[in-house]
């Protein structure tokens, strides 16, 4: 019984150290305080039964870095967009292509005709579809 | 094995997070008194694991005026980009455009630009709505460098839209004249695929925002023979009971936890 929750407690702290550095950082918690609760109830055994406790305190220590670098990162670390210049031009080059596909496109604005308004009118070039 | 198969996790629902609020019309006409051009909207997405909240990209949505030598349109662009932590891992770049009418939102041009973890795709749908089609043109990279072409002619129904429009086309309908229960079936154009999604009113319920708590109007989302959305009730989007239908909130169930769209900002709101 000792051994099996030694062994749940090593899986779910080096579990919860991996998720700890990745970007899913948040996700440790689940594995780390899983890993806690292993390590007590094997700390609980061993000393009810008077064995060694080293690996546990293995246990303890790997859920308690996990902890603090999950800790750290939702703490001082922001969320921000990487960079997006590459997109900005990508927008740009797309307006300029639509604009040339739209010039050549045949815009059958029959809906437009239906609630064509005065707001409408303003907006844009929509004479020109009125009158067709 | 675990972490292997959330990665893989992840990244599933990372490409298909921005497909995830799809939906359209069946309806006639109606007058779009909910958005004009200049409006931006910013939205995180995160994935919500037993309330742990991971946050995976930025959404924005945004509208211009397009102007061409016949008639003004209305650009409507959505935009998806991974937090910075994530670019090292499955980085997204999503460029996803519709020119579309601005008053009945129907739409003549669809452009969508795609950069996922290494993988690009081009898709360009043109309307010809008085013939019933789409040209539309895929281009794709070849393995050895270079990019080729496909070009098809799809029939479609005068009520088809893409994506984008689809978004947009539903914060024109009168929802405040839905009954908890209604459905409609709308048809989205996506991959060359006629989509038929349906949306549930369900009912108006307040959330909390970031811009504020808002009376919403809660919609059930569901695409037919689509394996996508996991559950029934689950896909939840929830647009503002207000004249201008922001989507402040959108919620989809996905193989483990939930993914989750929230609002950050609304600006340039026509009402």
């Amino acid at each position: 019984m000792r051994k099996l929750f030694i062994v749940l407690g090593i899986i779910a702290s080096i579990l919860a150290i991996v998720l700890s550095v990745l970007p899913v950082s948040n996700l440790a918690y689940f594995p780390a305080i899983a890993a806690l609760v292993f390590g007590f109830i094997a700390f609980y055994l061993s000393n009810k039964n008077k064995l060694s406790i080293k690996t546990i305190q293995l246990v303890f220590l790997l859920s308690v870095i996990a902890l603090s670098i999950t800790i750290y990162k939702s703490a001082f670390l922001t969320t921000e967009v990487g960079n997006t210049d590459e997109l900005e031009i990508r927008q740009q080059e797309s307006v300029e292509d639509a604009k040339q596909e739209l010039e050549n496109l045949d815009l059958d604005f029959d809906d437009l005709d239906v609630d064509i308004n005065e707001e409408d009118l303003e907006l844009g070039d929509l004479d020109e579809i009125e009158m067709e | 094995m675990l972490i292997a198969s959330l990665y893989i996790k992840l990244t599933y629902m990372l490409k298909y997070f921005f497909l995830l609020s799809l939906f359209v019309s069946t309806f006639g006409f109606s007058q779009n008194s909910a958005f004009k051009a200049g409006e931006k909207l910013t939205f995180t997405a995160s994935y919500n694991m037993s309330g742990v909240l991971t946050e995976l990209a930025q959404v924005n949505m945004e509208t211009s005026e397009i102007k061409t030598s016949k008639a003004t349109l209305l650009r409507l662009k959505t935009t998806a980009t991974t937090y910075s932590k994530w670019d090292n891992f499955f980085k997204i770049r999503d460029l996803y455009e519709s020119y579309v009418s601005p008053t009945t939102v129907r739409p003549y041009l669809y452009k969508r630009d795609i950069y996922e973890g290494g993988y690009t795709k081009f898709v360009q749908y043109k309307y010809s709505h008085s013939k019933g089609t789409v040209a539309s043109l895929i281009r794709k990279k070849k393995k050895g460098g270079g990019t080729y072409d496909q070009n098809n002619t799809l029939k479609i129904s005068s009520n088809t839209k893409d994506i984008v429009s689809t978004i947009y086309y539903l914060r024109t309908l009168d929802l405040n004249s839905f009954s908890p229960g209604k459905t409609i079936t709308m048809t989205v154009l996506f991959d060359n695929k006629p989509t038929e999604i349906v949306v549930k009113y369900v009912n108006k319920e307040t959330v909390n925002t970031k811009i504020g708590s808002k009376a919403c109007h809660k919609l059930a989302i569901s695409i037919k023979n689509s394996n996508i959305l996991k559950g029934t009730n689950d896909n939840l989007l929830w647009l503002t009971a207000d004249e201008n239908k922001i989507p402040v909130y959108a919620k989809f169930k996905v193989a483990v936890g939930n993914g989750e769209l929230k609002i950050k900002s609304a600006t340039g709101l026509k009402n």
